[in-house]
């Protein structure tokens, strides 16, 4: 199964010069872990922030999350995967990276994401399916 | 076939499941037709996902007379009878949001997500041809009802975002900005109705092993 079956393509975004603050209302209120971080440029150029980077970064030091601007937690670059990835393939990576979500990418253009979730659940899709889950 | 096995397997039982999983396979085959349609904008495409439909009603007619004529064991018969049902509702749904198609005016960006959403629906309807098959051979349907319920609750949160920008898309006169919420209502709906016809193969599953 390629991972564009069970990529997310609305991916919600914040523009790098809001604050941290401004990036925990719209995880709260998305019920979502991670926002694309839009700096200028391309797509390439954008980075991503977790809950992990406000908890971490903001919270557990003590920072007021409206006095820090979410580009200087942001983690850049963003990695890329192509469409046509396997699921497999794309786990591979994020265990080598120690990140939790990749970014779908087609040439500069960010099409999907998929997290770890992402791929829990496509394997049972591939279970029910009678296909091999690596 | 562990149908087989349970029951005295006649002439007529055996033309109800060929016809039942023939109304599947037409099923999926009207998916994937409307997924090209949207994905490929080929409009010509819809005339065949309603003759389907059409193709559609008369098997699920065929497996009634069938049922009604006395296949199957009694206790058994309201339940098949309301799963080719269910699987023409999905039909209906399918037919009614491809007519709409044909007149819609879909943003770029709502387009995408539709065809993604018309994507998934034909992949969850495979699932649905899967499960039925493994419950003729006397198979645990469990992974294959979870696998119907994420299709179905993937389809549900693309719903939702959907409907938070269509909020914003500015309409002309009220009949434009109806059929677009019919459309995305129809093409989200269809999911729902394959859940409920998932759901209701895992009750025949389980009264047959009762």
């Amino acid at each position: 199964m390629k991972i564009d079956e069970f990529m997310t393509t609305r991916i919600a975004s914040i523009d790098a010069d809001l604050s941290a603050y401004d990036a925990i209302e719209k995880m709260v209120d998305r019920r979502i872990r991670s926002l694309l971080v839009k700096f200028k440029g391309t797509d390439s150029d954008h980075g991503v922030i977790t809950a992990r980077d406000i908890v971490f970064k903001v919270l557990a030091k003590g920072i007021d999350p409206t006095d820090i601007k979410v580009s200087s937690i942001a983690a850049k670059p963003i990695v890329c995967v192509n469409r046509d990835v396997t699921l497999a393939e794309a786990s591979a990576l994020m265990e080598k990276s120690h990140i939790a979500r990749v970014f779908v990418c087609e040439g500069e253009k960010i099409v999907g994401v998929v997290s770890l979730l992402d791929i829990m659940t496509a394997s049972l899709i591939m279970r029910a399916r009678g296909e091999h889950v690596s | 076939m562990f149908l087989k096995k349970i029951f005295d397997y006649g002439k007529k039982e055996e033309q109800v499941i060929e016809n039942i999983k023939k109304h599947l396979e037409l099923l999926c085959n009207a998916c994937d037709l409307f997924h090209s349609a949207m994905e490929e904008n080929d409009k010509n495409l819809v005339g065949e996902v309603v003759d389907s439909e059409r193709k559609g009603d008369s098997i699920r007619r065929e497996i009634i007379a069938n049922i009604y004529a006395g296949a199957f064991l009694p206790y058994l018969r309201p339940d098949l009878c309301r799963f080719a049902e269910i699987v023409d509702r999905v039909f209906d749904f399918l037919q009614e949001t491809a007519l709409n198609y044909l007149e819609v005016k879909l943003p770029e960006h709502i387009r995408d997500e539709c065809v993604r959403v018309a994507f998934l629906n034909a992949r969850m309807c495979e699932i649905l041809l899967i499960s039925f098959e493994a419950m003729l051979n006397g198979e645990d349907l469990r992974e294959k009802a979870l696998a119907i319920r994420i299709y179905e609750k993937r389809i549900d949160d693309m719903e939702f975002s959907i409907i938070r920008d269509l909020r914003q898309i500015p309409v002309d006169d009220f009949w434009q900005g109806r059929l677009l919420a019919d459309f995305v209502s129809g093409i989200t709906s269809i999911s729902d109705a394959m859940e409920d016809a998932g759901d209701h193969l895992q009750i025949i599953n389980v009264s047959m092993k009762s």
